[in-house]
């Protein structure tokens, strides 16, 4: 590996850690406006302007009918949830396994599940056709009577989705604290008044440090299995139903790992393009691709697996209609879009065996899209194969999304690329304090002869 | 504010042998600051209790009786039987019960850090901005001039890089 040196060639020092983070908070180039004035555009035409369109002439702008009456929107949904997954939940295991390689890149996996989940959520708005409604799903007694049922998965999801939303971003806060506390003596102005607001007046003392490590480390025990709980819920939004092909046990931790999965190849795409685009190569190096790497050959093994299972099961029951939606699935109408997505999701991912490959910075960027391409199919498919051939044969039917559907879509991309760019203006995007961690006492050579930044053993 | 002796010291060791040498000679009150977190000075300074723990036990039980009664409480105020099924249907109410013990933890955890860590900070405190970048900040409340003098001494043969004195002048 390259030694870690500062621009005038010297080993890399704390202060040059405050420095390079720093920067990248207030130093904005042109390519930065440009990307973000795209993407609030994109918002604005893809976004806002289909959904006042569907609301306006109501539901019918969407492709939505019997039986196809969940289509993209649902499936939208859960790509985001499922985005929503690695990032902190990566984050919780590998600080509770005190692994070095994570310190760098956790805060931008954290930021990337703070803002799928946000996306989910108004997708949830999107769905229900009447948005003015949503207040409908809390729990407060009315004249109506009208109190949500606690016994249906929808209303495990609100609560579930809430409050994985709140501990994410509590979690993302509380770590940033003391990197809101270095930007605030570096700033002036408004953003000055930013930090001020935030750091809440952290100094760094030795009982600070060790409040913050028992309050982090509590957070993330507890984050842990409610990110869990918060897949197989979604999970269950399906797996409850009577459909086949939908009415399965392995759906939860179906769900659970392709979330996983598809977060991960999140994760590497958006350090792929914040190593670029803020200059952190010296920080995001390649240890960092090749652990991501490890992690989704394993992920997409397991993926393989729960999916050959989901066919077996399907076959062995030996009912007429779970054979039926079986051979849909496969062979049926959205057959290419089934095959895509092996390919994409189990096939693809065994170049993952090469360290070279895991290495190649360029090639793995490649690779986590076309995952996540892959993951999309998926759920779009689990949402429109199964109510296509429910069990008699004249409910049968298709469903294709319609423009407004897959405006939508595009929409909701750029809404995510436009609240990650805003991020970066605000938070360190980078942890200048573990990253600092990392390196030892200052003075001292970083890094000391013989040893790397990160080390791959962890 | 009373007046402070400050060290700032490139190297943690030196710090927390400073802080360590202040403990004994008597100045309880000393404190240690630093950009990243200093192994082993929770030893030296003591300060190695807090609360945080009680609150987030407290908070996860607190959630979980709150999510069961919510789920169960509003079955019984608003009956509507299906299909034979008990009014209070225990499994699936367990999610609710779950997933409100864990938001409430959450909660509870972050007001236990704050209450814990005495932030945010309401009155004017000792602070060097230097301590956020590279150095290991040893400050120590004096509250007489010989006090002073004598912290300072500690710090210096401490190799204290340079020493302040910050708060009103004794």
């Amino acid at each position: 590996m390259q030694a870690k040196v500062n621009p005038v060639g010297e080993p890399l020092q704390y202060a040059d850690v405050n420095r390079d983070v720093i920067r990248s908070l207030t130093q904005t180039g042109r390519r930065y406006y440009i990307a973000l004035a795209t993407a609030f555009g994109l918002t604005i035409v893809c976004f806002f302007f289909p959904w006042f369109y569907q609301l306006y002439y109501g539901l019918g702008a969407a492709g939505m009918n019997h039986p196809g009456v969940w289509g993209t929107y649902l499936a939208n949904f859960i790509f985001w949830i499922g985005l929503s997954h690695s990032g902190t939940l990566l984050s919780c295991v590998l600080h509770l396994t005190n692994s070095t390689w994570r310190k760098a890149m956790y805060r931008s996996a954290e930021a990337m599940t703070l803002f799928s989940l946000m996306v989910a959520a108004t997708f949830v708005m999107v769905h229900v056709g009447r948005p003015w409604f949503i207040h409908w799903a809390l729990p407060y007694s009315n004249q109506m009577e009208l109190w949500p049922n606690f016994r249906s998965p929808l209303l495990f999801d609100v609560m579930a989705i809430a409050t994985y939303l709140t501990g994410s971003s509590i979690f993302i806060y509380m770590g940033s604290i003391p990197d809101f506390a270095a930007a605030r003596d570096r700033t002036a102005g408004w953003r000055h008044h930013m930090y001020v607001l935030l750091s809440m007046g952290w100094r760094g003392t030795d009982k600070e440090w060790h409040r913050l490590g028992w309050a982090y480390t509590f957070l993330a025990v507890l984050i842990i299995p409610l990110a869990v709980s918060v897949h197989s819920i979604v999970s269950w939004d399906f797996a409850m139903s009577l459909v086949p092909a939908l009415h399965q046990t392995i759906f939860a931790p179906y769900f659970v790992v392709g979330a996983i999965y598809s977060g991960t190849a999140g994760i590497v795409t958006v350090m792929f393009v914040l190593r670029k685009s803020m200059n952190f190569e010296q920080y995001i190096t390649e240890v960092h691709f090749d652990n991501l790497g490890k992690l989704l050959l394993a992920l997409s093994l397991m993926w393989t697996y729960i999916n050959i299972v989901e066919l077996f099961t399907g076959w062995y029951s030996g009912t007429s209609a779970e054979h039926e939606a079986l051979k849909f699935k496969l062979f049926g109408y959205y057959a290419l879009l089934y095959w895509e997505m092996i390919l994409f999701c189990a096939v693809a991912p065994l170049l993952l065996i090469s360290t070279r490959f895991r290495t190649s910075l360029v090639p793995m960027l490649i690779l986590s899209i076309a995952i996540n391409i892959g993951m999309y199919t998926e759920r779009f498919l689990i949402v429109a194969t199964s109510l296509s051939r429910q069990y008699l044969p004249d409910a049968w039917g298709l469903y294709v999304p319609s423009l407004v559907e897959i405006s939508i879509l595009v929409g909701s991309l750029a809404m995510f690329v436009t609240l990650f760019l805003l991020f970066v203006k605000i938070f360190p995007s980078v942890s200048m304090y573990e990253v600092k961690e990392t390196m030892g006492a200052p003075g001292r050579e970083f890094p000391e002869k013989g040893t790397e930044l990160w080390p791959k053993t962890q | 504010m009373a007046e402070n002796a400050v060290g700032l010291f490139a190297r943690p060791e030196l710090a927390l042998s400073a802080a360590e040498e202040l403990v004994d000679a008597g100045f309880t009150a000393t404190e240690l600051m630093s950009p990243v977190p200093v192994e082993g000075v929770e030893e030296v300074l003591g300060r190695n209790k807090s609360a945080i723990k009680r609150f987030t036990f407290f908070g996860c039980i607190f959630g979980a009786c709150f999510g069961f009664s919510l789920a169960a409480g509003t079955a019984v105020l608003y009956l509507h039987p299906t299909g034979g099924r008990p009014i209070i249907t225990v499994p699936p109410f367990l999610i609710i019960t779950y997933e409100m013990g864990i938001l409430f933890g959450i909660l509870a955890t972050v007001i236990g850090f704050f209450i814990s860590a005495r932030l945010p900070a309401m009155s004017d405190r000792v602070y060097v901005p230097e301590a956020s970048v590279d150095k290991f900040v040893v400050t120590v409340p004096c509250s007489n001039r010989e006090e002073f003098d004598r912290a300072e001494g500690i710090l210096r043969n401490a190799d204290a890089e340079e020493i302040r004195a910050i708060g009103e002048v004794l």
